[in-house]
C-alpha cells in the first residue's frame, strides 16, 4: 500500500491542520464524514469553524498528498467507526477522533489491558519493579500499555517485551505523545521499534508532531481509557503520571500503586495514592486480581487470565523473595561476600547512596571501599549510578 | 640640547626597550610627543609639567619635542612619565648628563611629584638594556626580580633629583638576585597562602581525596553536586594543597600578574600558586586575554601555575568554555590581533563545579523534577571534548546530618600538602612536572603496573566501559594514587580507586542509563 484511501487521507489531513487540537478535531468530525468536513472547512461553511480558522490552511493542503505520505511511512490511520480502532476506546468521552498507529492494533483486543506508568526520573528500584511487572503481566497474557517515556514507562515496556514470547503471552502496546515518525526520547528508539514490530504504537498526533508539554497529559487520557487497571510504579508529588490517574478516576477505572520507601521522593506520589485508597501492588499477582475484579464488572468479559500463568507468576514472586531471582541478578548466587562487602551492603539504603555515605558508614579505606563496590557491582549485588550506588 | 633616556613599554606580556629622546630648543613654547604615543602617553605632558612645578623644578618655556624610539611601535601606559621628566631636566640643563649616564627610568608621575608604580615593572625591567634601573619606590622589589640590574628607587621626583645630584644617597642599592625570597615552607601551606584551611570541611572524605589526587597529579577536576554540597568550599582549598612554585614558574607567574596589574606579594615574587575564580559572566577576552589597546593576560593566564576555578560551569557561555580547550592542551594561549600577536602562559589545574541539572537535585535518581529536555540541554552545555579534559569527575552530595555527627574533623591543609609534596617528588623522577602530563604513547612501557592491575584495566576496556583515551587517563590517575601511596608499581587497588575517580562523566550530568 503506497497511499491511503480518500476517507483516511482526509482524516489525516484534518488532524494535521495547524492549530488543530484533539478537542477541535472531535468537534469538526462529530457527525461528519472526513471528506465532507474537509470540503466544508475549505469552503468556510463548517458550523464548528465560524471564524474560518482552518480554511486557509485547508485550501493549501492536498489530502491526496497527505495520504501518500502516510502510505509511504507505513503509519495507519484509524477512525472510530472503522476496523482496527481499539474497541476499548469506543464510547469513551475523550476518545480521539483520529488515531494513528504503527504495528498491529488487534493486539489490544480480547485481552485484559494494564497501564504501567510512572515518573521519568525513576530510581533503580522503580525500574526493576516496572520491568518485573511488565514481564510477568505480559507472560500472563495481559497487554501492557505505557507511554514509551524514559524511566518507568521504558522499563515496563522492556520487561513486557521480555515476557511476550511464551504461549498465551501478550504483546505490549504504547501510546505516545509525538508523531509516529518522531521518536522521543531518542534513547528509547530501539524499544520503540521493538514495540511497533511486536505490538502496537498509537498516537493521536499527526506525523511530524514534536514533543511539546501539552501532548503528554493528553496522551495520558488515552492510556487510561484503554486500560482495565492503571498501575503507577513511582511518581513524584504532583508528577505527570498523576494525569493518568486523574483520567482513570474520572472513568471509574481502578488505579493501583506500588508502595515505595517513605523517604524516597520518587515514591511520594504513589504512597499518597495508597493513602487515598488505591490498590496496593506488590507484584503481578496483585495486578491480575485487580484486573479480574475490574473485568468481572464489565458487560463484555474477555477470557480471564489463565490460572496456570497466574500460578506461574506467583511462583516467580516467591522465588524472588527467597533471594535468587532470574535474569542478570542470578549471577551472584554462588559467590561469597567478603567482610567488607557485607558492611558496604549494610550501608547502602533503599534510596541511592553516595560513595561519601558508604565511606562514612563503613569506615573502610577509600581504596578498599572502591574495590568492594566494584566487586559487588560485578556480581550484581549493587547497581552503580553516577556517583551513587543502590541495591541490585 | 638633547637628552636620550632609556626606558621600556609593555607589549603583551613582553617588554620593549624604548629610548625617550627629549629636545629643547628656542622657539615658541610648545610640547610635542611623537613616535606613536597613545592617549596615556600624550597626557603625560600635563602630568610631567605639574610634577616638575610641584617639585620646585623649572618647566622650560621653550620648544620641547619628545620622540619615543623606535617610532614604529605603538607605546602605551604612563610608565614613560618619569623618563620624559628626567630627559626634560637633562635637556634643559637642570641635570648634568653625567648624572643619568647608564641609567634607565620607568615610572608614573603624580601631579604632586610623587612616583607611582606601573603594571609590568618586572617585565619592563627585563627589557631595558642599561645597568642601572630607576623605578618608583613601591616597585623596587618587583623590578629587582629580573636580576640583571642595579635597582635604584625614590619616592618622589624631588628626592630623585637630589639623589641624581648626589646630594642625597640612594637607599638600599642592591643586586636583587641575591635576595630572592626563599620559597615558603610548604608545611605552613594554608597560613602562608592565605587560602582557607581544609580542616574546615566536615566529612567529605571522598571529595578530599579527589582534591589530594588532583593536587598531586595536576589532574583537572570536575565537581558535580546539588547547591550547598560544598563544591566551592572544596575548590577554594585546592591551591593550599599545591607545593610552592619553583623559581622559573614563580617568575612566569609574577610576570603575568605584574603585567595584569594584579598586586604582588611583598618581595615581588609569587611563590604561592594563584587561584582565580572568574564569574560565569566573563567575556571570552577576559578569560583568554587580549584587548584593543593593551594586550592584557586573561584569567587563564592569571591562573598560570595555580588553579582556575569555574563555578557554575554550565552557566559559562559555550564560546568561553570551548576557548579553554587549546590552552588546556598546550599550556599557553596565543592571542592574535591586527596589531600583533603574543603568547601568554596558561598552565593550570582546571576545577569545574556544576549542578547535575537545572533544578540542582538531579543525578540521584528519583529526586529530580526537571523535564527531560531541560536536563539534556543542561548536560550539553559542556561539550564532549571539554568534558574529556577532566581526569577526575566526582559527585558531591550534602552529607546526612546523622552521618556527620560523630565524624572526626578532617585533616588540615598542612598535613595533606605534605603528602602532595612527597607524591610530586616521586613523579619528578619521570621527566614531567606532574603525572597528568605523562605522554600517552609510551605510558605502558614507562609507567609499569602489576599484572593484576593491568588485567583489571584490560577487562574494563574489553567490556566497553573504558575508551582507549580513558585507559590512559585512568593509568595516569592510578600512577598518582600509587605515588601518594609510596608504591613503585601501580597495583590493582590503585586502579580501582582511579576508576572510581574518573567515574562516568556523562552519567554525572543526569544522562541516565535505560
Amino acid at each position: 500500500m503506497t497511499t491511503l484511501d480518500t476517507t483516511l487521507a482526509h482524516a489525516a489531513s484534518l488532524a494535521g491542520l495547524p492549530a488543530m487540537t484533539p478537542v477541535r478535531l472531535s468537534l469538526v468530525l462529530a457527525g461528519w464524514d472526513p471528506e465532507e468536513a474537509w470540503a466544508a472547512l475549505t469552503r468556510g461553511t463548517h458550523p464548528q469553524d465560524p471564524k474560518r480558522r482552518f480554511a486557509a490552511a485547508a485550501r493549501t493542503t492536498d489530502p491526496a498528498e497527505v495520504g501518500e505520505r502516510y502510505g509511504h511511512s507505513g503509519v495507519q490511520v484509524l477512525l472510530p467507526n472503522q476496523g482496527g480502532y481499539p474497541s476499548g476506546l469506543v464510547g469513551d468521552p475523550g476518545a480521539p477522533a483520529v488515531l494513528f498507529c504503527r504495528g498491529d492494533p488487534s493486539v489490544l483486543e480480547d485481552r485484559p489491558r494494564v497501564a504501567i506508568v510512572g515518573t521519568r526520573s525513576a530510581t533503580p528500584y522503580g525500574r526493576q519493579v516496572a520491568a518485573d511487572l511488565g514481564r510477568d503481566l505480559a507472560s500472563a497474557g495481559v497487554v501492557v500499555v505505557s507511554g514509551l517515556a524514559r524511566g518507568i514507562d521504558g522499563a515496563a515496556h522492556a520487561g513486557a517485551l521480555g515476557g511476550a514470547d511464551g504461549k498465551g503471552a501478550a504483546a505490549p502496546a504504547a501510546v505516545v505523545g509525538t508523531g509516529l515518525d518522531v521518536v522521543y526520547p531518542t534513547s528509547n528508539a530501539k524499544l520503540w521499534e521493538q514495540v511497533a514490530t511486536r505490538g502496537v504504537v498509537l498516537s493521536e498526533s499527526p506525523l511530524g508532531t514534536e514533543p511539546r508539554p501539552r501532548v503528554f497529559p493528553a496522551r495520558n487520557r488515552i492510556i487510561a481509557a484503554l486500560c482495565d487497571v492503571v498501575v503507577v510504579v513511582e511518581s513524584h508529588h504532583g508528577g505527570g503520571s498523576l494525569y493518568t490517574v486523574e483520567a482513570a478516576a474520572r472513568r471509574g477505572i481502578p488505579v493501583a500503586a506500588v508502595p515505595g520507601s517513605v523517604r524516597s521522593r520518587a515514591s511520594e506520589g504513589t504512597n499518597g495514592l495508597l493513602v487515598d485508597g488505591c490498590i496496593p501492588v506488590r507484584d503481578a499477582t496483585d495486578v491480575l486480581v485487580a484486573v479480574s475484579l475490574a473485568r468481572s464488572g464489565r458487560p463484555a468479559p474477555a477470557p480471564a487470565p489463565d490460572t496456570a500463568t497466574l500460578v506461574a507468576a506467583r511462583g516467580r514472586r516467591s522465588s524472588t523473595t527467597n533471594g535468587s531471582s532470574d535474569g542478570a541478578s542470578s549471577v551472584h548466587s554462588g559467590s561469597a561476600v567478603t567482610e567488607a562487602g557485607r558492611s558496604v551492603l549494610a550501608a547502602v539504603d533503599d534510596t541511592p547512596t553516595t560513595f561519601e555515605t558508604i565511606l562514612l558508614r563503613t569506615g573502610l579505606s577509600i581504596a578498599v571501599a572502591a574495590e568492594t563496590c566494584e566487586d559487588l557491582v560485578d556480581t550484581g549485588r549493587l547497581v552503580a549510578g553516577a556517583g551513587w550506588w543502590s541495591k541490585g | 640640547m638633547i637628552a636620550t633616556i632609556p626606558s621600556a613599554v609593555l607589549i603583551g606580556v613582553d617588554g620593549k626597550h624604548v629610548s625617550v629622546e627629549v629636545h629643547v630648543s628656542t622657539g615658541l613654547p610648545s610640547f610635542t610627543v611623537v613616535g606613536l604615543p597613545d592617549a596615556a602617553v600624550r597626557e603625560s605632558r600635563d602630568r610631567v609639567r605639574a610634577a616638575l612645578l610641584s617639585s620646585g623644578l623649572p618647566w622650560p618655556v621653550r620648544r620641547v619635542t619628545v620622540n619615543l624610539a623606535p617610532s614604529g611601535v605603538r607605546k602605551g601606559g604612563a610608565g614613560l612619565d618619569l623618563p620624559i621628566a628626567v630627559g626634560l631636566l637633562v635637556a634643559a640643563e637642570e641635570l648634568p648628563p653625567g648624572a643619568v649616564e647608564g641609567m634607565a627610568f620607568v615610572g608614573e608621575l603624580g601631579l604632586d611629584g610623587s612616583l607611582r608604580g606601573v603594571p609590568g615593572t618586572l617585565v619592563l625591567a627585563e627589557a631595558v638594556g642599561s645597568r642601572v634601573l630607576v623605578v618608583p619606590e613601591v616597585c623596587d622589589a618587583e623590578a629587582g626580580l629580573s636580576g640583571d640590574h642595579f635597582i635604584r628607587s625614590a619616592p618622589t621626583l624631588a628626592a630623585l633629583v637630589e639623589r641624581l645630584h648626589r646630594r642625597q644617597s640612594w637607599e638600599r642599592p642592591r643586586l636583587q638576585s641575591d635576595t630572592l625570597p626563599t620559597p615558603a615552607d610548604p608545611t605552613l601551606g594554608g597560613s602562608v597562602s592565605g587560602h582557607p584551611d581544609l580542616s574546615d570541611v566536615r566529612g567529605q572524605r571522598w571529595a578530599r581525596r579527589a582534591l589530594e589526587v588532583a593536587a598531586s597529579g595536576g589532574h583537572h577536576l570536575l565537581l558535580v553536586g546539588p547547591p550547598g554540597s560544598g563544591k566551592t568550599m572544596l575548590a577554594n582549598r585546592l591551591p593550599g594543597l599545591l607545593p610552592p612554585l619553583d623559581r622559573a614558574t614563580a617568575l612566569e607567574v609574577s610576570r603575568v600578574h605584574s603585567v595584569a596589574g594584579l598586586p604582588l606579594p611583598p618581595g615581588g615574587l609569587m611563590t604561592r600558586p594563584p587561584f582565580r575564580a572568574p564569574h560565569h559572566g566573563a567575556s571570552p577576552v577576559s578569560m583568554i586575554g587580549g584587548g584593543t589597546h593593551w594586550m592584557r593576560p586573561g584569567e587563564i593566564s592569571m591562573a598560570h601555575g595555580g588553579v582556575l576555578f569555574l563555578d557554575e560551569m554550565g552557566e559559562f557561555p559555550a564560546v568561553v568554555l570551548d576557548a579553554l580547550r587549546q590552552p588546556l592542551e598546550e599550556g599557553l594561549v596565543r592571542v592574535s590581533r591586527a596589531r600583533g600577536s603574543t603568547a601568554f602562559p596558561a598552565r593550570f589545574i582546571l576545577v569545574g563545579a556544576m549542578n547535575p541539572c537545572p533544578c540542582g537535585q538531579g543525578g540521584a535518581p528519583g529526586s529530580c523534577v526537571c523535564s527531560e529536555a531541560a536536563r539534556e540541554r543542561y548536560a550539553r552545555r559542556l561539550s564532549a571534548p571539554l568534558l574529556d579534559r577532566f581526569d577526575i569527575a566526582i559527585r558531591i552530595d550534602r552529607p546526612d546530618v546523622d552521618d556527620l555527627i560523630g565524624s572526626r574533623p578532617g585533616e588540615s591543609t598542612a598535613e595533606v600538602a605534605r603528602r602532595v609534596l612527597a607524591a610530586r617528588g616521586r613523579a619528578a623522577g619521570r621527566q614531567v612536572r606532574v603525572n597528568a602530563e605523562l605522554p600517552g604513547a609510551d605510558l605502558r612501557r614507562d609507567v609499569p603496573m602489576t599484572q593484576e592491575a593491568s588485567k583489571l584495566l584490560e577487562s574494563h576496556m574489553r567490556s566497553g566501559s573504558l575508551s582507549a583515551r580513558g585507559f590512559h587517563r585512568v593509568h595516569r590517575i592510578a600512577r598518582t594514587i600509587a605515588d601518594l601511596d609510596g608504591a613503585d608499581d601501580i597495583a590493582a587497588l590503585h586502579v580501582h580507586e582511579a576508576l572510581l575517580l574518573r567515574c562516568q562523566r556523562d552519567l554525572l550530568l543526569g544522562k541516565e542509563r535505560q
